[in-house]
């Protein structure tokens, strides 16, 4: 799309905001929650900042080509802890996304990330990548390679990306066993039987299938009917985010009519970043007349895995005795506004013992492909975390997002300390296991 | 743009990424919370200590350039704003808290703290700081003590000034000066009080000591819903005069109630009333059920429709909900806002809100007020679209004449929001030339030069310069 | 008949009638029927003259004239503490304020009040007692003052931490400069910020910017309960029990100590509603671990707060010795110390940690004094704290030093007193 084309869709953007009178006040009660300026310090890197910049293009003072706004919205992790504070509703994330193509086709971004999209974006190279990624992570050696740089902070480039596969194999042994199975656990019966999609997911898909086989597994113990989704693909949730809106839209065709296809009530997400994506799959085809009324439909269907399960008690399975800290993940806590289902899940887990994490709202640096195009920023944010995780003295750091299980995972196998990251339904899946929820032969 | 030598030595004092100089950066350092003054500075520099701060003072003094201290920008007067292509020193990354004495009740802060965040911290200790603006999560203290900040709770705890013990300042030559401080009783003028205030006119400060509070055991919070306003304004005189000393009492005018039962912030008032009360007690529990037994009765008597009374924290925070989500509520009906902040003595109360109702009616103009009932200081929001410029022209008319009410009746044009840009103009309502030549005099006792923050508080020409 | 032989009294003839100026021994006995210090003119005036403007114009007219004949002016209210701090010259007119004492303006459902410089606190009282209302301004002596001298001083008393200090409660001021000007700054609204805060200023200026002409004040609600616990003991066990409960989250509107020639006492003043005093009681006994020897309620602790601030009545000397509360037992020996060697009685405000030494010592032991204090302010700078003098001897007082060496940004106060004062024609501390 030419630059102009993508300032007139940006400046639409920004006027709808403001007939919708959503615009913003200026007011700066989102300085605080955003990680960037809070390390920065300059009010260019903070969300107040980032819409005076865009509104400075729509209204011509800027061009989008220009350092400020390359930079300054470049550096935004995109984790949308602005909006929740927002007294006016500004709706940041959206507006980013269109910041980011204007920006985009302004400049074109940098080469690695560019390679990076297109290996989510096309299926066909994106399962050869993956494929490889695995083969990699089972000869060890990025296990191996973290540990050999562990102690050398913040992780930078190739030391990140190794450090990052190595966190997205499957953690150790937990501690504990399986209890004998009580004579009178039976799957639970419900008299609605909501069938339920699952979205695969390009990452999950590729280095954390165990991820989507315990959300399968979990969500059938708690009386969900799960059918699998063929023809499905990437969410389009990088893309988004890194202003290719043109290849988020077909990407969200090609989801929209898969989960159409397979006649699903709910879809299911077992990754946050995905999931705000899809709930906003209404407002990403807007513009598209025909696609419109189905994706806002499709959209309304989407769930956390966390809300499916807290939804339903969830049923509980056998002790992990295991002290643990959850993160929020920002595009489950920020985007899609859910802070309690999580805690609901951990809390059903017997033999748990969850202390909070300080700063658990807080982005991990992870944001997608952050720690590739902004390392220092990007490691500065990531080794807070990482500090904040240490100082809790959990066995394991439990969240809902694959990309902040690496981001964080890496930076934990960095220092060490050999604390473990699990998805909240691995820690479930184990509990159920562990219970004889499964029957004898466990997973 | 500075001249190039300003600009290297600036960099060597607070480091390359401690100086923007870039004009498109500058551009979001154009405006404050008040967006309708908007002018670029020559440079922003952000400095992490009080010899950061004094070598870029020397350094832009001697350029001859102006001096402009910003905290969050959320000041609403405009005083963060750089006039003149003046330097603005940001404190953003002056945010740590130096000590928190607990037995001494006090804390030792850099500027740049976010005011909810200082207690936080106390909070550890069973302390907090008492002061509370709206802006509490945002704003910081080194904008807080220059523009006096208040709250909601500060009806019965004071307003900023009475809880800063001890400065230190960096004046216009770079120079610091110790103000007060350690709790000691300061010799010779109160220094410490005339700085507070004084809106980045005087100096930075850039250590501040500040005294803190045990957190209350008990809170108590009721809600008086009210068919008319008048009847709302007579129920605070009522609270008042009956000797309760209600920690907080805040009235929430009927378009203010409707803009926010509209918002996704809905608090469930209802939409048909004309007024919402809220008062608070905090203190031990035990004298807590007498006041509030005494308020609700005093409510009812005055008129009120409905008395609801929270039981717990949760119910304490929905029936707050519509007072503290107002301003971004009112953001979402009208594309602008003009926010006054006159003080009126509290008796005239009912009579002043009818005068601005009839105003706004007058003029065609929504004015929505919410505001602190129990301190008489009053928020009058004008909702307009700046786009129509025949309602630009009403609104300021308009505007002009709610200032000129409440003088008449023996207010003043700022409780909290400071003169700053905005209302320096109206200062002429309030004080004569000599008045205003005092405060000229004390202005150039601290800043002999006219550095810092020039254009701001005070009318040129009037009683003197 | 007024003396007109000295010089000052002649400029001061050609603005006031006669009978609004005291001179020599009538001045004299005016004073002595008022003051409650001994040293109420310590500079021992050539020959006092004591004017009593009846209105602003007065007041400006002989700052006027002051500014053209070269005279000094010492604004005054009941010249109750005029020798304190050591402002007053040999050669001062003394301007009483008493004359300006109307109620200019009581709302009473304002909680706000503009009166006169010179209306007496008891008289003003008087106004509010009969509303439930009062000024809980509780400065050491201020009963015996007029609320300008209050606000002229700008000292706070123990209620402080409850109710806010004097500069904390003062609206607006009227006030004639030294310069001749008339300004009238701050306002009746109890929020404002409206330009700089030159209210604070003037606010325990002590009459050396400007004589305050009227001031508007904040008034509050009489609490419904006043009741006051009071412990006896050692002085160390006092001193701790004093630290815990200004410690405790307990709203305690004041806790005192006081050490004379037996056991020390600690008082602590809780103020508020019944039910909320009654728990506070209960509950501070709880805390203490004993039973007070003593409680007293409503009058009678009223009474015993007001024999408190006006606790140093008649003596020569009182120090002021301050640190940070919680070196409020180490201040309270070293007070004790101090008044041991001078033969004095101590008491303390513990909420701030501020322990006074009151006595009245012979003359002819000055050489004891000033070593004794001298020592005192040195052991407490040490600490981190101070030692000031509010009322001594001149000679005593010279040697010393009024305050220590810690007055802040001391060249800004110059300029501020340049801008308002040019012609010193208004007090200023003796050096
Ligand atoms: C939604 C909203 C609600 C608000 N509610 C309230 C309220 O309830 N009560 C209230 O009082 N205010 C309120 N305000 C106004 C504002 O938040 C306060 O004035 C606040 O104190 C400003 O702090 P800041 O850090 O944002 O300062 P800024 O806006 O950055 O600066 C304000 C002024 O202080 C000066 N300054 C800043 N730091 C220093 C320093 N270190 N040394 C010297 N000068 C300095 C600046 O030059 C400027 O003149 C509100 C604002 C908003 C947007
Ligand atoms: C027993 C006793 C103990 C005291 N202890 C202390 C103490 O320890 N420390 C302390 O600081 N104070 C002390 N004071 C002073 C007291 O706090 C009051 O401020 C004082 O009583 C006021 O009295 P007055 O109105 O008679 O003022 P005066 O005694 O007449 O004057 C007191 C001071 O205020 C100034 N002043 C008075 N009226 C005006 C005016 N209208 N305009 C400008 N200036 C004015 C005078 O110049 C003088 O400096 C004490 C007083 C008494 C009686
Ligand atoms: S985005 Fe929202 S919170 Fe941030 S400045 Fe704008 S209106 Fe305020
Ligand atoms: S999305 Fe996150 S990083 Fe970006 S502006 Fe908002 S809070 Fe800051």
């Amino acid at each position: 799309m030419p630059v102009s084309t993508a300032v007139h869709s940006l400046a639409g953007a920004v006027r709808k905001q403001e007939q919708g009178l959503l615009n913003c006040v200026h007011c700066g009660f989102c300085l605080p929650a955003c990680p960037t300026y809070r390390r920065l310090g300059d009010e260019a890197d903070s969300p107040r900042g980032r819409l005076y910049l865009m509104q400075a293009v729509v209204e011509g003072r800027l061009d989008p080509g220009a350092e400020a706004f390359q930079t300054h919205i470049g550096r935004c992790l995109g984790c949308r802890a602005c909006e929740p504070v927002c007294p006016s509703g500004v709706e940041y994330g959206h507006l980013l996304e269109l910041a980011r193509q204007v920006g985009g086709d302004a400049r074109r971004p940098p080469i690695p990330a560019r390679a990076l999209l297109r290996v989510f974006g096309t299926a066909w190279m994106a399962r050869p990548a993956m494929f490889a990624g695995r083969v990699l992570r089972a000869t060890g050696l990025p296990a191996l390679l973290t540990r050999i740089l562990a102690g050398r902070r913040p992780p930078k480039g190739a030391r990140l990306a190794v450090a990052m596969l190595a966190a997205s194999a499957p953690p150790p042994p937990l501690p504990g066993r399986a209890e004998a199975r009580p004579e009178t656990v039976t799957q639970r019966r419900l008299e609605d039987k909501p069938t339920v999609g699952v979205l695969d997911g390009c990452v999950q898909a590729g280095l954390f299938s165990r991820v989507n086989q315990a959300t399968v597994r979990v969500l059938r113990a708690n009386g969900y009917r799960v059918v699998s989704v063929p023809n499905q693909g990437c969410c389009g949730a990088l893309h988004a985010h890194g202003g290719d809106l043109d290849a988020a839209r077909s990407l969200a065709r090609r989801n929209l009519e898969a989960f159409e296809a397979a006649g699903v009530d709910i879809v299911a997400l077992n990754a946050s970043g995905c999931g705000a994506t899809m709930a906003e799959y209404g407002s990403l085809l807007a513009d598209d007349e025909e696609m419109a009324p189905r994706a806002r439909a499709l959209a309304s269907r989407v769930r956390d895995i966390s809300q499916l399960l807290a939804e339903r008690g969830p049923i509980p399975g056998g002790s992990v005795p295991l002290k643990v800290t959850y993160d929020a993940p920002c595009h489950l806590l920020h985007a899609q506004g859910v802070a309690d289902p999580p805690a609901r899940v951990l809390d059903s887990i017997p033999g748990l013992d969850v202390v909070p994490l300080p700063g658990a709202a807080e982005c991990c640096g992870g944001a997608g492909i952050y720690g590739l195009t902004n390392p220092r920023l990007g490691g500065w944010i990531g080794s807070d975390k990482v500090r904040a995780v240490l100082g809790t003295g959990a066995a394991a750091l439990v969240t809902g997002n694959p990309g902040c299980m690496m981001q964080i995972g890496a930076g934990l196998a960095l220092t060490g300390a050999g604390i473990p990251v699990l998805h909240l339904v691995e820690l479930l899946d184990e509990s159920y296991r562990r219970g004889g929820l499964y029957g004898k032969a466990g997973r | 743009m500075v001249p190039a030598t300003l600009a290297k030595s600036l960099v060597e004092i607070c480091g390359r990424d401690g100086v923007i100089l870039d004009e498109d950066r500058l551009l979001v350092y154009e405006s404050d919370a008040l967006t309708a003054y908007r002018h670029r500075p020559g440079a922003v520099v952000l400095p992490r200590s009080t010899e950061q701060v004094q070598g870029a003072v020397r350094a832009v003094a001697e350029h001859g350039l102006p001096i402009v201290p910003r905290g969050a920008g959320t000041g609403l007067s405009g005083g963060a704003v750089a006039l003149d292509g003046a330097v603005v020193i940001g404190t953003a990354r002056m945010n740590r808290i130096l000590d928190i004495d607990a037995p001494n009740r006090r804390a030792v802060l850099q500027p740049g703290v976010i005011n909810a965040e200082l207690s936080a911290a106390a909070r550890v200790h069973g302390l907090y700081y008492a002061p509370d603006p709206s802006s509490q999560t945002t704003c910081t203290i080194g904008g807080n003590v220059a523009e006096n900040s208040g709250g909601p709770h500060c009806l019965k705890y004071g307003v900023t000034s009475r809880y800063v013990t001890g400065l230190a300042v960096v004046l216009a030559d770079g120079s610091v000066v110790r103000l007060g401080g350690q709790g000691r009783e300061a010799a010779g003028y109160d220094l410490v009080g005339l700085f507070v205030g004084s809106e980045g006119c005087f100096g930075i400060a850039t250590e501040i000591e500040v005294g803190l509070l045990p957190v209350p055991e008990g809170v108590r919070t009721l809600l008086g819903i009210f068919d008319r306003i008048d009847d709302a304004g007579q129920a605070v005189s009522d609270i008042v005069s009956a000797g309760l000393l209600p920690a907080a009492l805040e009235i929430i005018d009927g378009p203010t109630i409707r803009a926010v039962e509209d918002s996704v912030f809905a608090a469930g008032y209802p939409t048909d009333a004309e007024a919402a009360l809220v008062i608070e007690f905090d203190g031990l529990k035990a004298g807590l059920d007498e006041d509030v037994e005494r308020a609700a009765v005093l409510c009812e008597r005055a008129g009120a429709r409905e008395v609801r009374s929270a039981r717990d924290e949760e119910e304490r925070i929905a029936l707050w909900k519509g007072r503290k989500k107002a301003f971004g509520a009112m953001g979402r009906i009208a594309p602008d806002l003009l926010v006054q902040d006159a003080t009126v003595p509290r008796t005239t109360l009912p009579a002043i809100l009818r005068g601005i109702s009839e105003i706004g009616e007058r003029y065609d103009l929504v004015v929505a007020n919410v505001f602190h009932a129990g301190d008489g200081n009053l928020h009058p929001n004008i909702l307009f679209d700046r786009r129509d410029e025949h309602e630009l022209e009403r609104v300021e008319r308009a505007s002009k004449e709610i200032m000129q009410l409440c003088v008449d009746s023996g207010g003043t044009i700022t409780g909290e929001h400071g003169v700053g840009l905005d209302k320096k103009h109206h200062m002429e309502l309030i004080y004569g030339p000599d008045e205003l030549a005092a405060m000229w005099g004390v202005r150039r006792a601290f800043d002999p030069g006219g550095v810092m923050n020039p254009g701001k508080v005070l009318p040129e020409g009037a009683g003197g310069d | 008949m007024i003396d007109s032989g000295v010089d000052r009294v002649v400029p001061v003839l050609s603005v006031l009638p006669e009978d609004r100026v005291l001179v020599g021994e009538s001045a004299r006995d005016w004073a002595r029927g008022r003051s409650n210090g001994p040293g109420w003119m310590p500079g021992d005036p050539e020959v006092p003259v004591i004017v009593f403007p009846a209105s602003v114009e007065e007041v400006s007219a002989l700052v006027r004239v002051a500014n053209e004949k070269g005279m000094r002016l010492l604004p005054a209210g009941l010249g109750s503490w005029l020798g304190g701090g050591g402002w007053t010259h040999a050669r001062d007119v003394i301007v009483s304020c008493v004359r300006l004492n109307a109620v200019e303006h009581y709302e009473p459902a304002d909680l706000t009040l503009t009166a006169g410089a010179g209306l007496g606190m008891t008289e003003l009282d008087g106004v509010l007692r009969p509303n439930g209302q009062w000024l809980p301004m509780d400065a050491p002596g201020a009963d015996a003052g007029t609320v300008g001298g209050l606000v002229a001083c700008g000292v706070s008393g123990a209620m402080q931490g409850r109710y806010g200090a004097v500069r904390d409660n003062v609206l607006g001021i009227d006030v004639v400069t030294g310069a001749g000007r008339m300004l009238r700054i701050g306002g009746r609204v109890v929020k404002n910020v409206a330009g700089y805060d030159l209210v604070r200023l003037f606010t325990g200026s002590r009459g050396s910017l400007g004589i305050i002409t009227s001031v508007s004040v904040r008034l509050f609600p009489r609490p419904e309960t006043d009741v006051t616990l009071c412990y006896a003991g050692r002085a160390a066990e006092m001193a701790a029990l004093a630290h815990a409960m200004c410690t405790s989250s307990l709203p305690v509107a004041a806790v005192g100590l006081e050490a004379g020639n037996g056991d020390t006492i600690c008082t602590a003043r809780l103020l508020g509603s019944a039910g909320e005093v009654e728990e506070a009681r209960s509950r501070l006994i709880d805390n203490a671990g004993q039973e007070p020897r003593r409680i007293v309620r409503d009058d009678e602790s009223a009474l015993l707060h007001r024999e408190r601030a006006a606790w140093e009545e008649g003596s020569a000397l009182v120090v002021r010795l301050a640190a940070l509360p919680d070196r409020l037992a180490d201040t309270f020996e070293r007070a004790r110390v101090l008044a041991g060697a001078l033969g004095g009685g101590v008491a303390a405000d513990a909420l701030r940690g501020a322990v006074r030494v009151k006595a009245s010592p012979d003359a002819g032991r000055d050489e004891d004094i000033v070593r004794a204090l001298s020592r005192a302010r040195g052991e407490m700078e040490e600490a981190g704290g101070s030692m000031t003098l509010s009322q001594a001897r001149g000679k005593v007082a010279a040697r010393v030093g009024w305050a220590g060496g810690r007055g802040s940004a001391p060249a800004l106060g110059a300029r501020i007193k340049e801008l308002f004062d040019p012609a010193s024609v208004l007090a200023s501390r003796c050096p």
